[in-house]
C-alpha cells in the first residue's frame, strides 16, 4: 500500500550584516581577491575575529592577501552532491592550504575525479561569473585547469550579505487527518471523542492529549455544523518574505456544537470587522462537493482548506462569555 | 572524580521507541507512548514527576514550534515543570542532572525525540554551520565523515577495513537488538566491493535515517531505591565542545572528548561495556583512541547509530541502552558517549554503575 504524503516548503530569507572582519574578505573575493588574517604567528583564510587558541578579540587585524594558489591536505569525493553544494555533478570537498597560509580552508574542488585531487594536490582559486558577497564566489580547480580571469572590481564594501534557506518535506499524512478531510469533503466535521474523559477533539490527533491515551477510528464522530465564535484577531497583512494577503482579514476560532476544542485558523471576509464579536452564533456554508479542495491541509496546521464558502451567523442570541471562556485561547 | 555529584541521581527506568524509516503520525505519539510505559512501570502518576527536560529539533521535520506540541507527549495539562534544549537528549539528561544537584525536587524525566524521515538531513544540516563560511557551501555531515576518514586513512591511523569491520560487527550485532533499523550479517570483504560514497566512506558507513525517541527517568538516591529495585547510577556526566571550523581542528583526534574523560578522572580500561554515538565509521576509530578504551569493553552491543540514528534521541538512546545492559547483567561500569555538531565536535560523556 502506498501511503498518502504531503509535500511542504520551508524558507527563510536571511540578510546578514557581515560586520567589519567578514566584510572585508567578502569585499575582497566579490574583487578576485582571497585575504587572511595574521594571529599567534598564523595566517588564517578566512579570517575570524578571535584567535582560536587564545579567545581572544584580534585588535587591529593585520590582513594579508593569500593564494590563489593551494595544496590540498585532506579531501573527500563526493558522487552524489545535494541541491545545496556548489556543483551539481561530483566534485571533492577539501581542506586547502592556501599559499601563504598556516591554516586550511575548507571548499570545493572542481575536478575530473577523485585521483585527481589527493593529498598535495596543488589547486587555484577561480571566481563565479556572478558574484553575490558570499564565500560561494570562489572555487577551485587543479591548477593545471585554471583559467586567468580578469575581475572587476565592484562598488564599496561588503556589509551584508543574504543567503535563502529552502528545504523541502515530504511526509506521511496522519491517518486520521486523512479522515478529516475525507470528512470535509464529504460536508462533514470529523472529530475524536476520548474514550476517558469523553470530550471530542477536531481534528483529531491520533491521541487524548489529556488523558495521554491514543485513538482512533473508532473514536470518530460526526460534530454539528454550528458554532459560537470564541475568539478573533483582525490582521492588517505585513508585506513581509511570502505574504499573499494585502487587505485586513478576520481570523477567529470556532467551538462547534458537539465539540470541546475550537476549530482554528477560520477564515471571515463577509461578515464586518464592527459587527463580528465573540460569542457569536454562525453555521457553517459549505462550497458544492466539486469546489471544496484540500489540498492546502496538511498535518501541521489546523484548518478546513478552501471547502467552506463561509460562516454565516445565525440568528441566535449570542453566547455569555463565561459559557466559552475556557475555550478563548 | 573532579566533577563528582554532591547529590547522587541514578537512572529508574528508561525507554526507546524502534527506530523507524518513517513514524506515520505525529511526534508527540511516538513521546506519549514512551512517558506512559515508563509511568506504568514505575507505578507512579505523571504528576508526581517534578521537572521534564525536553530535547527536539524544529528544522529535523521543518515545523516552527514543534517542541511545543511535543509537550503533549510529556503531558501539558495541568501545566508541567519543563525545559526544552534544541540537542540531543542526552544534554537534555545533562541539564535534568544539574537541576537535580539543587537538591530540592526528586525526579525528572528526560525525553529526546525527532523524526528525521520528512527532510533531507544532508540538506538540513548544513544550517548549523557557520553561516558566512559554511552554510552557504552546504556542507554536510556526509561530507565532514568523508574527509574525516580521509584524514584519518591519509594519517596511517585507520584503513577503510576498520572502517568496514565497524559497520560488519555493529549490523551483526544488531540483529539481537528490536529496536534497530538496520542489521544484517555481512562481511568485511563484501562491505568492500561497496562503491564509495564519500570517498573512503561508502554509503554503509553512513547511518540510515531514522524517526524515534528515547526517554529516561532519573531520581535522587532515596527516591531512585523507592521507585526500583537496581537503580542505575550517574557517576559521572561532563560534556566538552571544540571550534565549529572544522579546518582549524585536526580530525584524527577528539580533544573534547578526551578532556570531558579526564574532567571526569575516567580510566578508559575500567569499563566493561559502552554505546558510542558512532553515526560514521570511522568515528568509532577516533573516539577507542581519545577514550583509551580497552579491547575487552564491549562497544555497541545495540548495534550503535549505524543501526538507527534517530536525531535528537541518538545520545540518549546510548545512555538507555547502557543502563539496559547493566541492569539485565552484561556488566558492572559503562560509558555511554553521545555526540553533536560536524565530525565529533561537541561530546557528552555519562558514567553509569550498578549497585545499590
Amino acid at each position: 500500500m502506498s501511503l498518502k504524503t504531503t509535500t511542504y516548503t520551508l524558507e527563510y530569507p536571511y540578510t546578514r550584516t557581515t560586520g567589519p572582519v567578514v566584510g572585508r574578505f567578502l569585499t575582497n573575493l566579490r574583487d578576485g581577491k582571497l585575504i587572511g588574517v595574521r594571529t599567534g604567528g598564523k595566517v588564517i583564510c578566512p579570517p575570524v575575529e578571535w584567535d582560536p587558541e587564545t579567545n581572544k578579540t584580534i585588535e587591529d587585524p593585520d590582513y594579508v592577501e593569500v593564494g590563489p594558489g593551494g595544496t590540498v591536505k585532506t579531501a573527500t569525493w563526493i558522487s552524489q552532491p545535494t541541491r545545496k553544494h556548489p556543483f551539481q555533478e561530483p566534485f571533492a570537498f577539501a581542506l586547502i592550504e592556501l599559499d601563504g597560509c598556516d591554516t586550511p580552508l575548507l571548499h570545493a574542488v572542481q575536478a575530473s575525479g577523485p585521483d585527481a585531487v589527493k593529498p598535495g594536490t596543488r589547486v587555484k582559486a577561480q571566481y563565479r561569473e556572478e558574484r553575490t558577497n558570499a564565500i560561494t564566489d570562489v572555487y577551485f580547480v587543479l591548477e593545471a585547469d585554471a583559467t586567468d580571469q580578469y575581475i572587476e572590481p565592484g562598488p564599496g564594501e561588503v556589509e551584508m550579505t543574504e543567503h535563502l534557506i529552502s528545504i523541502d518535506f515530504e511526509e506521511i499524512m496522519a491517518p486520521q487527518r486523512l479522515r478529516f478531510i475525507e470528512g470535509l469533503k464529504q460536508g462533514k466535521f470529523i472529530g475524536g471523542k476520548s474514550p476517558v474523559s469523553g470530550k471530542v477533539y477536531i481534528p483529531s490527533k491520533g491521541y487524548d492529549h489529556i488523558e495521554r491515551v491514543p485513538m482512533d477510528e473508532s473514536h470518530e464522530v460526526e460534530v454539528q455544523q454550528t458554532g459560537t465564535v470564541c475568539a478573533y484577531t483582525i490582521i492588517t497583512p505585513v508585506q513581509y518574505y511570502g505574504q499573499e494577503e494585502t487587505e485586513p482579514y478576520i481570523r477567529c476560532s470556532i467551538l462547534l456544537d458537539g465539540s470541546d476544542q475550537v476549530l482554528g485558523q477560520q477564515d471571515i471576509r463577509d461578515i464586518p470587522v464592527d459587527e463580528f464579536r465573540a460569542g457569536m452564533r454562525v453555521k457553517a456554508i459549505w462550497k458544492s462537493e466539486a469546489e471544496r479542495d484540500t489540498s492546502e491541509i496538511d498535518n501541521r496546521w489546523g484548518g478546513t482548506g478552501a471547502c467552506l464558502e463561509r460562516w454565516e451567523p445565525i440568528d441566535e442570541p449570542d453566547v455569555p462569555f463565561e459559557k466559552f471562556s475556557e475555550h478563548v485561547f | 572524580m573532579a566533577n563528582a555529584p554532591s547529590e547522587e541521581v541514578a537512572i529508574v527506568a528508561y525507554a526507546q521507541t524502534p527506530c523507524y524509516r518513517a513514524y506515520p503520525e505525529a511526534e508527540p505519539k511516538m513521546i506519549m507512548s514512551l512517558v506512559n510505559q515508563i509511568l506504568d512501570e514505575v507505578k507512579i502518576d505523571r504528576h508526581s514527576i517534578d521537572f521534564t527536560m525536553a530535547a527536539s529539533c524544529d528544522y529535523l521535520s521543518g515545523l516552527p514550534f514543534a517542541f511545543v506540541q511535543n509537550v503533549d507527549g510529556y503531558g501539558a495539562w495541568p501545566p508541567v515543570y519543563e525545559s526544552h534544549v534544541e540537542m540531543d537528549g542526552a544534554w537534555a539528561l545533562f541539564e535534568g542532572w544539574v537541576r537535580l544537584q539543587m537538591g530540592d525536587i526528586d525526579t525528572c524525566l528526560v525525553v529526546g525525540s525527532g523524526k528525521s524521515s520528512p527532510g533531507t538531513p544532508r540538506e538540513i544540516f548544513p544550517l548549523q554551520m557557520n553561516p558566512y563560511y559554511g552554510a552557504p557551501l552546504g556542507i554536510d555531515p556526509v561530507s565532514l565523515a568523508g574527509l574525516q576518514a580521509a584524514a584519518l586513512v591519509d594519517a596511517g591511523k585507520a584503513t577503510e577495513e576498520d572502517f568496514a569491520q565497524v559497520v560488519s560487527r555493529s549490523r551483526r550485532d544488531a540483529l539481537d537488538n528490536p529496536f534497530a533499523q538496520v542489521k544484517k550479517d555481512v562481511s568485511v570483504e563484501d562491505l568492500l566491493k561497496e562503491p564509495y560514497f564519500a570517498q573512503p566512506l561508502r554509503e554503509h558507513d553512513l547511518p540510515p535515517i531514522t524517526d524515534g525517541a528515547s526517554a529516561v527517568l532519573i531520581a535522587r538516591a532515596d527516591k531512585a531505591r523507592e521507585l526500583c529495585d537496581k537503580p542505575i547510577w550517574i557517576k559521572g556526566i561532563d560534556h566538552r565542545m571544540e571550534s565549529n571550523n572544522p579546518a582549524l581542528r585536526d580530525l584524527t583526534d577528539s580533544v573534547s572528548s578526551r578532556i570531558a574523560a579526564e574532567s571526569l578522572g575516567i580510566d578508559g580500561a575500567s569499563f566493561d561495556l559502552a554505546e558510542l554515538c558512532v553515526r560514521y565509521s570511522p568515528e568509532e576509530v577516533v573516539l577507542r583512541q581519545s577514550l583509551g578504551l580497552s579491547d575487552d569493553c564491549t562497544i555497541n552491543k545495540s548495534g550503535g547509530p549505524l543501526c538507527g540514528h534517530p536525531v535528537m534521541a541518538t545520545g540518549l538512546a546510548r545512555v538507555a541502552e547502557v543502563a539496559r545492559q547493566i541492569r539485565e547483567g552484561q556488566g558492572q561500569r559503562g560509558l555511554a558517549h553521545a555526540a553533536s555538531g560536524a565530525a565529533l565536535q561537541q561530546n557528552l560523556l555519562c558514567v553509569l554503575e550498578g549497585g545499590a
